[in-house]
C-alpha cells in the first residue's frame, strides 16, 4: 500500500467534489489530505497490530444506487431520523417543531451546500485534526458519505434523534462516514447511531467512519452506538468530543461488529467543569481482532472522565482495550477514573485491558482498575447446580459481565437492543 | 417413590480421603439430618452427591433410583431432581435473581412447555412472602451484596421454586438468627410431602427444633458411625459429641 501513488486519485477527487457541489475550502481540505496521507504514519494502538490491514484501500466513490428499500419504518413516529444505505439517504425526517427551532439534520453534502458556515467552523477542525495521522488524512480526502446534527443554543431535543447507516457488503465503493454533531450552548440532545453490513461478500472491505460530537458551554450529550459492520470488512472508526466549560458527553457504545476494527473513541475535556462519561461493551469472536483506545484527556480545571468498558473474546478472537487517561498540567481539582476488564471464553481467545495513566498535574484524583480472565468455575458451578446446561450458564455469566455496564445506560431502548445484539452475537 | 443410596463412598480433595466408606439411603417423604463435629466430612458428603469438581470420588457409589450418577455433570443431576442449598453460594452481578430462577426452571422443562412470565411471578410472590422476603429482592443482582442471612433465604427461595425430589441443605442454619431461622425452616416445612426428601446438613441441634427429622446420622472423621431418630439429635444436644464418640472410641481430632 506504501506504494500507491496517490496524485492518481487528484482527479476523482476534484470531481467528486464538484460534483456534490462543495465548497472551495471542503475542496481544498481534501486535497492537502491527499497530499499528507504518505508522509504521515498509522496511528498507534498499544498492542494492535494492524499495518497490514488494508485500511487505506482506494475503491470507489460512488456506488450504484441499490434497488428497493431495505428499511422499512414505522411511518407513524415522527421522531428526528435519518437512514443512509451506501452513500444514498433514504430517510430524512425531522419533526416541524424542531426545524422551527434551527435544528438540522441532513446529510453531509446538503448540510455542506445550504449551511456552509456551520459545517466549516467544526468540520475536522477542533475535534479531530486532518493531519494527525495517515487514517484521519485518508479520510479527510476520501469522504463520500455522512451527516450533519445542529442543535442550536438552549435548544433541548426530547427525544431521541436516530441515524441508521447500512453498508452494502458487496458494495464497490468505500464506506468512508463523516458524522459531524455540533450542539451549541446549553443545547441537550440524545443520539443513537447504528451500522450495520447487509449481506456478505467474499472480498475485503474497508471502512473508515468518523464523529465528531461538538459540545460547546453547558451542552450534553447522550451518545450512543451500536456497531456491527461486517465479517469482511476491515474498519477504522474515530468518535471524538470536544466538550467545552460545563459540557457533559455521555457515551454508550456497543462494539459488536464481525470483522477487524481499530477504533479511538476520546474525549478532549477542554472546559472548565466539562465530563464526559464512557461505557463500553465490546464481542470479539471467529478469527476477528479488535483493538480498542479509550482515551480521555483533561485539560480544563474539575474537568470529569470516567470510562467503563468490559469485553468478551470468544472462539479464536482478540480483544485489546486501552484506556488512556492523560491530566494535562494546569488541570488542576480534574478527575480520571477507569475500570476495563475482558472476559476469555475460550482457550484461543486472546484479551488486553491496559490502563495508560499520564498524570502531568498534582492536584488530581486519577484511578483505574483493570483484569484480563476466564469465567470463574464456582460461579459456573453454582449455576449448573440449579440445572443449567453449560451453555445456559456461560451466556448469563457473559451477559451478567456486559450487563453491568450496560445496565448503567440510560437510555432503555438503546439497552433493550444492545441486549437483543449480545444475544445474536453469542449465538 | 424415589429412593438416593450411598454406598461405601470414598472421596479425596487433592489426594486427601475425606470421606472413608459412607452409607446411607433415604427415601422420598423423609428427612435426613446429618450431624457431626466440624471437620468430619459433611459438607464434603454434599459436594460429592450434587457432582462439584472440585472433590474425587476414588470408590463407591452413588445411586438415584437404582442408576449410578457418579458419572454425569452438576447439571444433570440438578436435572434429575438433586438439588443443593449452599453455604457459601457465588455473587453474580449483572443477573437478576428473578431471571436466573426462571431459566433454572426452564432447564428441566421442554421446548415447548416453558414456563409463563405470569406463572412464574404468581409462583414467586407465593414465595417470597412465605420467607418473608422483599419484592425488591427478585430485581437485584444474583446473591450480589446479600447478608448471610439473605443468602441462605435466597437459597432457600430456590429451592421451593424449583421442588426438587431430594435436596440437601448444607449448613443453611449458620449465621441465621433465631428469626431467619424459623422462616427458612418454614420453607423447608412447606416442602414437606411425598415426593421430596431433604438432607439437613448441621452442626447443632437447633434447627431440628423447627424441622424434625425422620432420621439422624451421625458423621465422625469420614464415616456414618451412628444413625437414630430424632432423639438422637436431643442426646446429642444433651451430651455433646464426647460422649458419642467415648461411647463408639473415636478419638475426635476437633479443636
Amino acid at each position: 500500500m506504501s506504494d500507491t501513488n496517490w496524485n492518481n486519485y487528484l482527479e476523482d477527487i476534484q470531481s467528486f467534489s464538484v460534483n456534490q457541489g462543495e465548497p472551495d475550502w471542503m475542496l481544498n481540505l481534501r486535497l492537502s489530505a491527499l497530499e499528507k496521507i504518505k508522509e504521515l504514519a498509522l496511528p498507534n494502538i498499544e498492542r494492535v497490530r494492524f499495518n497490514r490491514w488494508p485500511l487505506t484501500q482506494v475503491a470507489d466513490f460512488y456506488e450504484p444506487l441499490t434497488e428497493g428499500a431495505v428499511y422499512s419504518f414505522d411511518e407513524t413516529k415522527d421522531s428526528p431520523l435519518i437512514v443512509q444505505n451506501g452513500q444514498t439517504t433514504v430517510i430524512e425526517q425531522l419533526p416541524m417543531s424542531l426545524i422551527e427551532q434551527g435544528v438540522i439534520l441532513t446529510d453531509i453534502f446538503t448540510a455542506l451546500q445550504e449551511h456552509p458556515q456551520l459545517v466549516k467552523k467544526a468540520y475536522m477542525q477542533l475535534a479531530v485534526k486532518y493531519d494527525e495521522d495517515r487514517l484521519t488524512a485518508f479520510h479527510a480526502a476520501f469522504m463520500n458519505s455522512g451527516i450533519f446534527l445542529y442543535v442550536p443554543k438552549n435548544v433541548v431535543i426530547e427525544e431521541p434523534v436516530e441515524a441508521l447507516f447500512f453498508h452494502q457488503a458487496n458494495s464497490e465503493a468505500n464506506f468512508v462516514k463523516h458524522v459531524l454533531i455540533v450542539a451549541e450552548e446549553n443545547s441537550q440532545v440524545t443520539y443513537l447511531e447504528r451500522y450495520q453490513t447487509l449481506g456478505t461478500s467474499q472480498t475485503k472491505q474497508t471502512a473508515n467512519i468518523m464523529v465528531e460530537v461538538i459540545a460547546k458551554n453547558n451542552a450534553t450529550v447522550k451518545f450512543s452506538a451500536i456497531d456491527q459492520l461486517g465479517e469482511n470488512v476491515y474498519t477504522y472508526m474515530n468518535r471524538r468530543g470536544h466538550l467545552l466549560k460545563d459540557a457533559t458527553i455521555n457515551w454508550a457504545l456497543g462494539v459488536m461488529n464481525d470483522g477487524n476494527v481499530v477504533a479511538d473513541f476520546d474525549s478532549d475535556l477542554i472546559g472548565e467543569g466539562s465530563h464526559a462519561e464512557l461505557k463500553a461493551v465490546a464481542i470479539s469472536s471467529g478469527k476477528q481482532t479488535q483493538g480498542i483506545d479509550t482515551r480521555v484527556t483533561n485539560y480544563g480545571r474539575h474537568s470529569v472522565g470516567h470510562i467503563i468498558q468490559h469485553g468478551v473474546i470468544r472462539e479464536k478472537g482478540t480483544l485489546t482495550f486501552n484506556g488512556i487517561g492523560h491530566i494535562i498540567k494546569g488541570a488542576k481539582g480534574s478527575d480520571a477514573q477507569q475500570e476495563s476488564r475482558v472476559l476469555m471464553l475460550s482457550d484461543k481467545a486472546r484479551g488486553d485491558a491496559n490502563p495508560i495513566l499520564l498524570i502531568d498535574e498534582n492536584d488530581v484524583t486519577a484511578g483505574h482498575a483493570a483484569s484480563a480472565g476466564r469465567v470463574d468455575p464456582d460461579e459456573m458451578y453454582y449455576l449448573m447446580s440449579r440445572g443449567l446446561h453449560k451453555a445456559e450458564a456461560e451466556r448469563l455469566v457473559i451477559r451478567g459481565f456486559l450487563g453491568s455496564v450496560i445496565g448503567a445506560i440510560p437510555l432503555k431502548e438503546v439497552r433493550t437492543e444492545l441486549t437483543e445484539v449480545i444475544e445474536r452475537k453469542l449465538n | 417413590m424415589s429412593i438416593l443410596e450411598i454406598k461405601d463412598l470414598h472421596v479425596s480433595i487433592e489426594d486427601k480421603e475425606i470421606l472413608k466408606g459412607v452409607n446411607l439411603k433415604m427415601h422420598t417423604g423423609e428427612i435426613h439430618a446429618i450431624m457431626g463435629p466440624n471437620g468430619t466430612g459433611k459438607s464434603t458428603l454434599s459436594a460429592a452427591i450434587m457432582g462439584n469438581p472440585n472433590y474425587t470420588v476414588t470408590q463407591g457409589e452413588i445411586l438415584l433410583d437404582g442408576e449410578n450418577i457418579l458419572e454425569l455433570e452438576v447439571d444433570e443431576r440438578a436435572r434429575k431432581g438433586l438439588f443443593l442449598a449452599m453455604q457459601y453460594p457465588s455473587e453474580i452481578a449483572g443477573i437478576t435473581n428473578a431471571e436466573f430462577m426462571r431459566a433454572a426452571m426452564n432447564a428441566k422443562r421442554a421446548e415447548d412447555d416453558k414456563i409463563s412470565v405470569m406463572q412464574f411471578l404468581k409462583k414467586l410472590d407465593e414465595k417470597m412472602d412465605l420467607l418473608n422476603m422483599p419484592e425488591e429482592m427478585a430485581e437485584r443482582y444474583l446473591n450480589e451484596g446479600f447478608s448471610g442471612g439473605e443468602k441462605k433465604r435466597n437459597e432457600i427461595l430456590q429451592l421451593l421454586m424449583l421442588e426438587p425430589t431430594f435436596a440437601i441443605l448444607d449448613e443453611i442454619d449458620s449465621g441465621l438468627d433465631i428469626d431467619a431461622l424459623k422462616v427458612v425452616s418454614e420453607g423447608v416445612n412447606a416442602m414437606r410431602g411425598d415426593n421430596f426428601g431433604a438432607m439437613i446438613i448441621t452442626h447443632y441441634q437447633r434447627l431440628l427444633n423447627y424441622i424434625t427429622p425422620d432420621v439422624v446420622h451421625i458423621m465422625m472423621d469420614g464415616r456414618v458411625v451412628k444413625t437414630g431418630d430424632a432423639e438422637l439429635a436431643k442426646r446429642l444436644e444433651a451430651e455433646g459429641y464426647e460422649g458419642i464418640s467415648q461411647e463408639l472410641g473415636i478419638e475426635l481430632t476437633e479443636k
